[in-house]
């Protein structure tokens, strides 16, 4: 029987002093384990929703609870992001200037591993993601698809229990597409890991076992 | 280049400061008497009597020290002593001899020498005056061997000073029982005491107080706090730009959970890196200006500068301080920025 991890209850997220309404009210419940779809089209919200389940930005009303807990009230979203949630970007967001390796090893930082330790983790997700032979590169030196696989490989860097990924297929091809998602959905049953996916692509929607429609700032369905 | 200007400046007013410390410590002068007023290096030749009765004085010397041009292009510090001074006693004669009684002669440091072109028996006219050049010495400081000496009653009629005199150079008597800094004490009472318009100055405190080297710590510190301060809003500058430019990198670590003292910790970092490389090529730069300094005409009788280890030491760390001070602003900024808002940055 799985518990509720994540809850949102009545958030409201506006810009521009209220002008701007990104979202009106969403109500939502994630089960721990849970692999979800977010879709709809796009300004429709669902990018935003993802930004304030995963710590990126306060809402404006409206309250998000981790296993029962308020995010605003009890949590330094700093260090939830980093304890709990693992961000896979459709634009990769890989620094540059780093190697695979050591892209990887950011989030560890704010931990307590050791160097070397942060070495030898990073060194096994690299290698659990097939890019034993790309350590040392650096981003411009990957392809895209491998690029994708480093930044799920610094999304697992703490072990986190929710991975949120916003349109994570993005900027990939058709078969480097199905691979990262079937990386991601390997890593949510092999590690029991809740996974919440934003996309506007029907194919990864329709295959979720569950996919939350938002429509102008709105649950559409779920 | 702010940190080059520091270097250059101090180095050289402490290189100044320094020879002149040279100048006492190889005459055996342990003590200075001199006018209490700043910039008034007026003393009257008869307080030299009083000085000879007091009981913890051995030997007095009057000296006149005078900033000249000796040519059009060449300026030096020229000493007057008496030709009996105990002063002269520690130059080594290279060439020729030393002055006699109150004549119109002079001797050249060696690098002044060779700098004029002057060997004994040549004549050389200062501000309309011919002294003959009597000989060539080499002394324990560049201050000496960069300038020239003649008789004190020649240096008074040339810088028409009548009969007053910088400062009487002083040897203390031993005093058995006594420890260097109680003997010292009780002489500098004794004689304030007899001369009470009059400060007596142990020779070390001399070198660095006197007007000349006062003026150019002063100037070289003042003009180097400039060229610090023009150094640190460059850093800023820098730093802010660094920042403005890895706006999107700095919302990546903040999405990835990085605190904003640890971002603040990183920028820092680089801007204490920022000075250090400054301090570095400063510090290279201003030694490079120092060598150059020395060799030319102008300047080189002032004194040869070099830079010791724990000036290059404090001025890193001046650099590096200035660097974290100057990236203090642009780090905090980039601290505050919201990874959303730093995400979507283009």
């Amino acid at each position: 029987m799985s518990s509720c991890l994540l809850q949102a209850r009545n958030l409201i997220k506006s810009y521009d002093d209220g002008n701007i309404q990104a979202l009106r009210g969403v109500d939502v419940d994630i089960q721990a384990g849970e692999f979800v779809a977010i879709s709809g089209h796009s300004g429709s919200g669902k990018s935003t929703l993802l930004q304030l389940l995963g710590g990126l930005d306060r809402p404006t009303s409206g309250e998000i609870l981790f296993k029962g807990v308020s995010l605003s009230k009890s949590f330094d979203l700093d260090s939830y992001r980093s304890r709990h949630i693992g961000f896979v970007f459709q634009a990769f967001y890989l620094l540059p200037t780093l190697t695979a390796l050591e892209n990887v090893q950011i989030p560890m930082f704010e931990g307590k591993l050791n160097a070397r330790q942060r070495r030898e983790k990073a060194d096994a997700l690299l290698r659990e993601l097939g890019l034993a032979h790309r350590l040392n590169q650096y981003p411009n030196q990957l392809s895209a698809g491998e690029r994708q696989r480093v930044a799920i490989a610094r999304s697992l860097a703490n072990d986190p229990e929710i991975l949120l990924a916003d349109e994570p297929t993005g900027n990939l091809d058709s078969e480097n597409s199905a691979r990262i998602m079937s990386i991601l959905t390997g890593i949510q049953t092999g590690r029991n890991m809740t996974l919440i996916v934003v996309t506007h692509e029907n194919d990864i929607a329709r295959n979720a076992p569950r996919n939350i429609q938002i429509r102008d700032g709105r649950i559409h369905s779920q | 280049m702010g940190i080059a200007a520091f270097v250059a400046l101090v180095g050289f007013s402490r290189a100044f400061e320094n020879e002149w410390l040279k100048i006492y410590d190889s005459a055996g002068t342990e003590i200075t008497v001199v006018q209490k007023t700043f910039l008034n290096t007026s003393v009257d030749e008869s307080v030299g009597e009083t000085l000879k009765t007091l009981p913890v004085v051995e030997r007095v010397v009057p000296m006149v020290l005078n900033m000249m041009d000796i040519t059009p292009d060449v300026n030096a510090i020229v000493y007057g002593f008496p030709a009996d001074s105990y002063e002269l006693d520690s130059l080594v004669i290279t060439a020729g001899r030393r002055f006699h009684g109150n004549e119109p002669e002079l001797m050249l440091g060696e690098v002044m020498a060779e700098t004029l072109h002057k060997k004994p028996g040549d004549t050389l006219e200062i501000q309309g005056t011919p002294f003959k050049v009597v000989g060539v010495f080499h002394g324990g400081s560049a201050l000496e061997t960069g300038g020239v000496l003649m008789p004190m009653s020649q240096l008074q009629k040339l810088a028409d000073l009548g009969n007053k005199v910088t400062a009487f150079h002083i040897r203390l008597k031993p005093a058995p029982g006594q420890s260097a800094d109680e003997r010292m004490r009780n002489a500098r009472k004794i004689i304030e005491a007899a001369l009470p318009n009059l400060k007596a100055v142990p020779a070390s405190e001399r070198a660095g107080n006197n007007q000349l080297v006062v003026l150019a710590r002063s100037t070289a510190w003042g003009t180097s706090l400039i060229a610090l301060f023009i150094g640190a809003l460059g850093i800023t500058n820098t730093m802010a730009m660094s920042v403005f430019e890895r706006t999107k990198e700095i919302g990546v670590l903040r999405a990835l959970g990085w605190k904003r003292h640890r971002i603040m910790k990183l920028i820092l970092a680089e801007a204490a890196a920022l000075g250090l490389v400054g301090g570095l090529c400063g510090l290279f730069l201003g030694w490079l200006a120092l060598q150059i300094l020395a060799r030319i005409p102008q300047t080189a009788s002032i004194g040869f500068a070099s830079i010791r280890l724990d000036q290059a030491a404090e001025t890193l760390v001046i650099a590096i301080m200035i660097g974290v001070l100057a990236g203090f602003i642009p780090a905090w900024r980039g601290a505050q920025l919201s990874p959303v808002e730093a995400l979507r940055y283009e």
